[in-house]
């Protein structure tokens, strides 16, 4: 006879951590193929460079901590995998080969790995991956960007988009810049003829994976609602016109970074109502920093964000059942001291 | 009549599997030919033995008395002969001593004397006499839960029963619900309050249909939600008033009795009968014939399986008590206790076996805490040694230990392990 030994409580949950890597995975999916479209051989290399380098060197990292492969094929809960592709996501499809391997690696090893692996990361892997790119390489990040080549779908776009060749700024840059709007909201939505990372010029791909996340309960919703909407309200009021509120929100990589990023547990608080006030400082530093750099800033400022997260998840905590609030402590303190003072003078009189 | 009841936001809700069990009547189990009845069935000192080896009892004869005032009354649950006193482990760790009686198999009953007139202060002096404890769980003596401090002005009779698979309270509210109301009416009546709120989740809607007609008594139907039973959030929902952290259900001028404490006043006060069996439920996928027993108290965990028809060939853990908050068992060598409501066996399809991985920080614990806690931190601090850091940042000391945490934690940390020691931890320092 066998008799299992567990802990309370003894049955679970169906959700892993591996299940919850997945899901991520499947939302990204929409976003990945699109970007394959739209971009390309070259993205779907630059991806799978980077997913195979990402998975690499965390597999290659925990050998030569003398884990057993048995260990490491057991625990492998796809967070490099979901690393992996994101980071692709954020870079252009045309960066060279060595730009997604050496980010990826940066990731992995740097990021994660060196801090302890998965869930004790300071910040997020992948977008600090990016941050990584955009400094070391800053030649091919900054003035790389190109429009993809649907001209058989949609030339009206492509041609409205700069009139010639599409190497050059981001719609966000010309926004930005003051150059005003060049491509209109339905093809930024799409994606269509804008240039831009391989994941984050269609919207829509996006959105279809962030609708799933919340579905299946991975994410709440409120929380790149938030930080998109408040980013979007920021940029109108520092350019004193409503109508920069959906080409703003609409351009760069604020919805790969607001669905994707910014939600990513490990670097974000712990309790609901500090996400809320976390996303929307998201939304504020971003937009901010936008209009002061006059560049694509999603990255940064969640990196920046992801370091106070520590001083929210101290300071933001939630009130324990039944424990008086705020305002009851103060009415409790004062009934107190009113008692106190009704019974001083019978005191005195005794005395 | 019914009562509007309030939803408390946190919890989850878990598949209660109560099908398996909740259509079997109680079913009285003849007694076995030994018991090994537990000195200490309850919180506080464990009784003192008054037989020694060798005495001749009946079915009722007090056997060991209570030492002290938190402590309570054992009697004997067979008849015959008392053939050693010994010290056997529990369930949960550490040991007890039992008084084992060999079984005559005439059942020759004893019963405590007549009470008299039925004042307050007679239902609080036979409750103590009987050796009621409180049956949910707990185990504290319920005469002291009697005498509270404070005024109370409602007596909730708690029959949630929000562990899954449980149905032994279920059970008793359909086929006595006069008892139980006789039994509600009496605690109230030592208690000296008018209202009586019968809390019944709605995933039992026979037991509410039997207990709205009765009369005096108020049923509040509760959502299914686990931790519903436990006593703070029961308050809550049945009251709106909020026990605050380190306070007494009484300090809100309410106290909680379970359904089979009630029925175990009922039979002391009305058949002069002490606390010598209990009903139990013995169900899981790995029981042949899951069935509400009701158990002679000391009968062996293996004798209800067997009359239960035994263990599947997939057999896989054992538990005592409910799913959420029980303990596996080592073997079926142990015996009931006044607080066993339920003996579970599982197949490996439902037993939670995966080892925990890293905390993602993912937040699910502190979105289901119902005291508004925070498990991931107080595991972070604790497993870093830095318990005053658990106590003052996840707030260790208010957890009620129901483990919703660790149900959805996608990690599978043993957070309630972790509080545990926590407290244990600070207990020692003080």
């Amino acid at each position: 006879m066998k008799y299992l030994v567990s802990d309370s409580p003894h049955i679970r949950g169906k959700r892993t951590t591996r299940g919850i890597m997945l899901d991520v995975l499947i939302a990204l999916l929409p976003a990945t193929v699109v970007g394959c479209v739209y971009f390309g051989g070259a993205a779907v290399a630059s991806i799978a460079i980077s997913v195979a380098a990402a998975v690499a060197s965390e597999v290659v990292f925990r050998l030569i901590k003398r884990e057993k492969i048995q260990d490491i094929l057991r625990g492998f809960d796809f967070t490099s995998v979901v690393t992996g592709l994101l980071l692709a996501l954020t870079l252009p499809s045309q960066a060279p080969w060595y730009v997604p391997m050496l980010s990826s690696v940066f990731a992995i090893v740097v990021v994660k790995m060196l801090f302890g692996g998965t869930g004790k990361n300071l910040v997020n892997p992948a977008i600090t991956g990016r941050v990584f790119a955009f400094i070391a390489f800053q030649s091919v990040m900054v003035s790389g960007w190109i429009a993809p080549s649907m001209i058989a779908i949609s030339p009206v776009a492509v041609s409205g988009a700069s009139g010639s060749v599409s190497t050059g700024a981001t719609q966000l840059t010309s926004i930005l810049g003051g150059t005003g709007l060049t491509v209109s909201n339905l093809d930024l939505f799409l994606g269509t003829g804008v240039a831009g990372c391989i994941g984050e010029t269609c919207k829509l791909a996006l959105l279809i994976g962030g609708v799933y996340l919340v579905v299946r309960r991975v994410i709440k919703w409120e929380y790149p609602v938030i930080y998109i909407v408040v980013t979007g309200l920021v940029a109108s009021a520092i350019g004193k016109d409503i109508g920069l509120f959906v080409p703003s929100i609409l351009s760069g990589g604020l919805f790969l970074g607001a669905i994707f990023m910014a939600t990513d547990y490990v670097t974000s608080p712990h309790t609901r109502a500090a996400n809320w006030i976390y996303m929307a400082l998201l939304g504020v530093v971003t937009a901010a920093l936008r209009a002061a750099t006059k560049i694509e800033v999603v990255s940064f400022a969640i990196l920046l964000m992801n370091l106070l997260v520590p001083l929210f998840n101290a300071y933001i905590r939630p009130r324990t059942f039944g424990a008086p609030s705020f305002v009851g402590q103060m009415k409790a303190k004062l009934a107190a001291a009113r008692e106190k003072r009704a019974q001083n003078p019978d005191k005195e009189d005794a005395q | 009549m019914k009562i509007k009841t309030k939803f408390f936001a946190r919890g989850v809700h878990i598949p209660d599997k109560k099908s398996l069990s909740s259509g079997c009547p109680i079913r009285e189990l003849p007694a076995p030919e030994t018991v090994a009845i537990a000195l200490s069935q309850h919180i506080g000192k464990p009784a003192r033995p008054v037989v020694t080896v060798g005495d001749v009892v009946e079915h009722g004869t007090l056997i060991a008395e209570a030492d002290g005032a938190v402590s309570a009354n054992v009697f004997a649950s067979v008849s015959g002969k008392v053939i050693a006193i010994e010290n056997r482990p529990l369930p949960r760790g550490g040991t007890t001593d039992c008084v084992v009686i060999e079984s005559d198999g005439k059942d020759s009953e004893t019963t405590l004397p007549p009470l008299g007139e039925i004042t307050p202060e007679n239902i609080v002096a036979r409750i103590r006499e009987a050796g009621i404890v409180g049956m949910g769980g707990a185990g504290f003596p319920t005469a002291v839960k009697m005498s509270p401090k404070t005024p109370v002005d409602t007596l909730i009779i708690n029959g949630a029963e929000c562990e899954p698979y449980l149905t032994c309270d279920h059970r008793l509210m359909i086929e006595k619900t006069d008892e139980l109301v006789d039994g509600a009416k009496l605690l109230a009546k030592a208690l000296g309050v008018e209202r009586i709120i019968f809390a019944v989740e709605l995933n039992k809607p026979d037991a509410i249909a039997k207990l709205d007609v009765c009369e005096g008594v108020l049923v509040a139907e509760l959502r299914k939600r686990y931790p519903m039973g436990s006593e703070k959030h029961l308050i809550y929902s049945c009251t709106g008033r909020r026990v605050p952290p380190g306070k007494l259900p009484a300090d809100v001028g309410v106290i909680v009795e379970n359904v089979a404490t009630a029925f175990a006043v009922y039979e002391a006060v009305r058949l002069n009968k002490p606390l010598c069996d209990r009903v139990m439920t013995v169900s899981g996928e790995g029981v042949n014939e899951p069935a509400n027993l009701r158990v002679r108290l000391g009968t062996s965990y293996r004798y209800l399986l067997d009359a239960c028809g035994g263990e599947t060939d997939d057999a896989f853990a054992y538990i005592a008590g409910g799913p959420m908050m029980g303990a596996t068992l080592l073997s079926t060598d142990f015996h009931t206790r006044k607080t066993d409501s339920g003996l579970l066996v599982l197949t490996a399809r439902q037993a939670s076996i995966s080892a925990p991985t890293a905390c993602i920080h993912c937040g699910r614990c502190a979105e289901v805490c119902p005291m508004h806690l925070l498990p991931m931190d107080i595991d972070f601090y604790t497993l870093a040694g830095d318990y005053d850091g658990a106590r003052d940042r996840g707030g260790a000391l208010n957890c009620i230990e129901c483990g919703t945490c660790a149900y959805v934690c996608p990690a599978n940390r043993a957070l309630v392990q972790s509080i545990q020691m926590c407290k244990q931890k600070l207990r020692e320092r003080r």
